[in-house]
């Protein structure tokens, strides 16, 4: 098993290097230094029989004294997976020797290794780049990037935490940091790494769905990680164990065999074009956060390519970067204006074009008539970000929504079509975990000819029926769903 | 903190305080409040039927032209709570929300009455958008109500909106919990003040009609969870939960603050002496009740409790919101006579009752004049559909 897109990861903690690396933290205890050793053993590899896991991520060197016995105690389990089509990824991590590590993880048999930062040129094995979002550099040669930064999905426990005040709750989701780089690397294949929480209780079914879903509908895969109790229970084949592994299997499943979606691109008439680069990742992933919760959906392009990138269908651009754009850009963004757009910078935007025009005192933005559209300039160098993802909403007006979500207060969605828009798919991601009371409901300015809803949480698709609006558009109404489901649709 | 008849309510309760110093006492203010003229129109659906029966209710209460001719006119509808929060598949307009078609109705009539001006006016959850967004976002075409007459405007008085400066609004008498308030100018700027309210029930208050719906008046700028402190904040942020329902955080100090800090910090006092002292800061010369469809259960959808969505089939208008919001609550099958621990008044006091001591308007029904349909031929059960509800959910488990 080769490291490739259809990699299906797993964080397979276990050995001697796992207990020296969780030894000195909290809570750590000896029926946990037990498992970790059980799951050197190869007969524990039965637990990925007919799953879609093929690929385990393992501790290899972290520059402790422990890495050559990791290494030597992994051999047996290496081998056996070879067996068994699994290929096993060796994180180097700490003060390890990079070179040594990775002559060792090569000569081992491992398919990648897994890093901070570019691997060597002369690395000879696949090197996957392991960085936090932000820092990650997105044009090094790594096939995948795996993001280490990840948010275990889901409602906070804080409740006074709330997504601006419309009464929606915040979600914790990875979706903006994967939007984020997926406009930035689209060639490469995305992993991200987060750990269930800390709790006395087991995580429920519900919650790894989740975890699996929320990346997988953003197109990346969440590097499974399951919690101390899980994997105990799994080893001694215990309930409710082994029904929560099958859950998240069913979820991995379900989205390896519903990826029509990949060569889809997300949908929205409003964009956001930046570097993402310190701070400017800061704003931009904030945004991408709020604009969800607004149920406004939105396209990322990335700075470098937005000189090339298609404008078509955009009712709306917010340049989010603190640096202005190069003379070519900025003349690109000013024509789009022009023709009828609004144009939406931040303060430091120098020497705005167009008259200065009236604009509500309420409003973050000063306006500025440009041709058929409109500039609209930051009145704040730190404005608040959800007064300002409201106003990009306000100023675009309801009136030409694409798509609206109603009674899914705990969810998110996220809508991509083809290229010429003839089919689409609009994942709808529960961060709840459990049904509400009504079902979802959606309205689409301009619906297409079918509609179904796939769910692993449904036996068969179910057929929608378009419900037409006086006012237009059309109505879809969806059964309750407890995690995910995606509504699929052709015209 | 004391939870019983303030010597201030003692006082307001027409020279009760020396013989019967106690909640009942107040009935004897009834005697002072005015009567007025209710009428109740059979309406079952928004079609054609919607403007010929509102045109006769009007006629039934004196006739439009009366009160409008000439005049500036504020239509406060109401668009509560979390928009994007359904009732099933069911509308806004047709559970929680004054529905378009009756407020292009009511504009059209009092265009044809020879209003001067017509301003709607409410103050949508926490936004800052105008209401014509806010109705586009619903799929409303806003613009059917702002052709429906000369001279129409919207106002979105949750913030400061097209005036200069908030109006002070304050209660005769000086106040039950705040001896006045700081709204929007288009509570001021109008003539006539029309309270267009949807039949329901509320979580809190047991009824929310024509007199709560004034209630949504007050700007959040000035008394929401994100008011500003010191001077009203520049945008509406949260709800007015934490000033209004348990007084853990006081109005921005620019406006009138609450007279007695002692007074009880439960939603089931303060809520019915705030709205009834709303409605005599600022009278409502109209109240018209969207009857027609509307949700039983409560004010919004709470995802917890037995709620449905319910075809009344009727319309009630009357001059005075005291006396409207009596034959409103007869119509739901509710007694407006009830007290606290009565339904529907299951933890709140009656605001109809303070309302009626505060001389508003008076809540016996004999006592005012009732017009058009018998109520008797309308009443429309909320608490029947409650225990079918509940029924079918206990034989379901």
């Amino acid at each position: 098993m080769a490291l490739n897109a259809e990699s299906n990861p797993m964080r397979w903690p276990a050995g001697p290097l796992d207990i020296a690396l969780q030894e000195k933290t909290k809570g750590f205890t000896a029926d946990k230094a037990a498992v970790l050793r059980n799951w050197l053993d190869p007969a524990t590899l039965g637990i990925l029989q007919g799953t879609p896991v093929n690929t385990l991520v393992v501790s290899w060197a972290s520059g402790l004294a422990a890495d050559s016995e990791q290494q030597q105690a992994l051999t047996p389990l290496i081998e056996k997976a070879r067996e068994s089509g699994v290929g096993l990824v060796g994180v180097i991590e700490g003060e390890a020797n990079t070179s040594a590590a990775i002559a060792t993880a090569r000569s081992a048999g491992l398919i990648a290794v897994a890093m901070e930062g570019e691997a060597p040129a002369d690395a000879g094995i696949p090197a996957i780049q392991r960085n936090a979002d932000a820092r990650i550099r997105w044009g090094g040669k790594s096939p995948v990037l795996s993001l280490s930064n990840g948010i275990w999905p889901g409602i906070p426990q804080d409740v006074n935490q709330a997504g601006g005040p419309t009464n929606l709750p915040w979600v914790d989701s990875n979706g903006a940091s994967l939007r984020i780089a997926r406009a930035l690397a689209p060639e490469k294949d995305m992993w991200i790494e987060f750990n269930p929480p800390q709790q006395a209780t087991a995580q429920t079914a519900e919650a790894y769905m989740l975890a699996v879903a929320d990346p997988a509908s953003y197109g990346a895969r969440w590097v499974v990680s399951l919690d101390d109790g899980l994997r105990a229970d799994l080893t001694a084949k215990k309930q409710p164990a082994m029904d929560t592994w099958k859950k998240v299997n069913g979820m991995m499943a379900f989205f390896k065999e519903h990826n029509q979606s990949k060569n889809y691109e997300p949908m929205g008439r409003l964009a956001l074009v930046s570097n993402f680069a310190g701070e400017d990742w800061d704003r931009g992933e904030e945004t991408l956060n709020l604009l969800p919760r607004l149920r406004e959906p939105a396209r990322v392009i990335a700075r470098s390519r937005a000189a090339s990138a298609s404008f078509e269908g955009l009712e709306a651009i917010y340049y989010t970067d603190q640096e202005p754009p190069d003379a070519a850009l900025r003349a690109k963004l000013l024509a789009f204006a022009r023709g009828g757009g609004i144009l939406f910078v931040p303060s430091k935007w120098p020497n705005p074009e167009g008259a200065p025009t009236a604009a509500e005192a309420y409003l973050l933005f000063t306006l500025h008539a440009l041709g058929k559209g409109r500039l609209a300039v930051c009145k704040e160098e730190q404005p608040d970000p959800y007064d300002l993802t409201a106003d990009l909403q306000t100023m675009m007006s309801h009136k030409y929504d694409p798509i609206r979500l109603y009674n899914s207060s705990s969810m998110n969605f996220f809508y991509e079509t083809s290229a010429q828009g003839k089919q689409g798919v609009i994942h709808l991601l529960n961060y709840s975990r459990r049904p509400a009371s009504d079902g979802p409901l959606f309205y689409m300015k301009e619906p297409h000819r079918t509609a179904r809803l796939v769910s692993p949480e449904l036996a068969s698709p179910t057929e929608l029926q378009w419900n037409p609006q006086e006012a237009g558009g059309s109505e879809l109404s969806l059964p309750k769903i407890s995690v995910y489901g995606a509504v699929e649709l052709a015209s | 903190m004391k939870d019983e008849l303030t010597r201030r309510e003692m006082l307001l309760g027409a020279g009760a305080l020396l013989t019967v110093p106690s909640w009942p006492a107040w009935g004897s203010a009834a005697v002072t409040a005015p009567t007025a003229k209710v009428t109740v129109g059979r309406c079952m659906t928004y079609g054609p039927e919607l403007v010929p029966t509102l045109a006769k209710m009007f006629d039934q209460l004196g006739g439009l032209d009366r009160m409008v001719k000439g005049k500036t006119v504020a239509i406060k509808i109401n668009m509560i709570g979390v928009r994007s929060q359904r009732l099933g598949t069911a509308p806004m307009e047709e559970t929680f929300w004054t529905h378009p078609k009756v407020i292009g109705a009511v504009v059209h009539l009092m265009g044809v009455a020879g209003a001067r001006r017509i301003r709607v006016v409410e103050g949508p959850w926490s936004s800052c958008e105008t209401l014509e967004e806010v109705m586009l976002s619903m799929n409303w075409k806003p613009q059917d109500i702002l052709s429906a007459a000369k001279n129409v405007e919207f106002e979105n008085t949750d913030h400061l909106g097209r005036g200069k400066t908030y109006s002070r609004l304050m209660v005769p008498g000086g106040g039950l919990i705040f001896p006045g308030y700081d709204l929007n100018h288009s509570y001021a700027d109008c003539d006539v003040f029309v309270s267009l309210a949807k039949l329901k029930e509320h979580a809190a208050t047991g009824i929310t009609l024509s007199m709560k719906n004034v209630y949504g008046s007050t700007p959040t700028t000035i008394y929401g969870q994100g008011a500003g402190v010191d001077e009203p904040s520049l945008r509406p942020h949260g709800g007015r939960g934490n000033t209004f329902h348990s007084a853990t955080r006081p109005p921005s100090k620019s406006a009138p603050q609450q007279i007695d800090m002692t007074l009880p910090n439960n939603a089931g006092y303060r809520l019915p002496r705030i709205i009834a002292e709303l409605c005599s800061a600022r009278p409502v010369h109209l109240a018209i009740i969207d009857g027609v469809k509307s949700a039983t259960g409560a004010e919004t959808n709470y995802g917890s409790r037995p709620q449905a969505a319910v075809n009344p089939g009727v319309l009630i208008a009357g001059t005075n919101c005291v006396a409207t919001d009596a034959v409103a609550m007869t119509v739901m099958g509710f007694d407006p006579m009830a007290d606290k621990g009565a339904a529907p008044f299951a933890s709140a006091d009656n605001m109809l009752h303070i309302g009626e001591t505060l001389g508003i308007g008076q809540r016996d029904l004999s006592r005012n004049e009732v017009l058009g349909v018998p109520v008797s031929q309308v009443v429309f059960s909320y608490s029947a559909v409650r225990d079918k509800i509940l029924a079918a959910a206990a034989k379901k488990a």
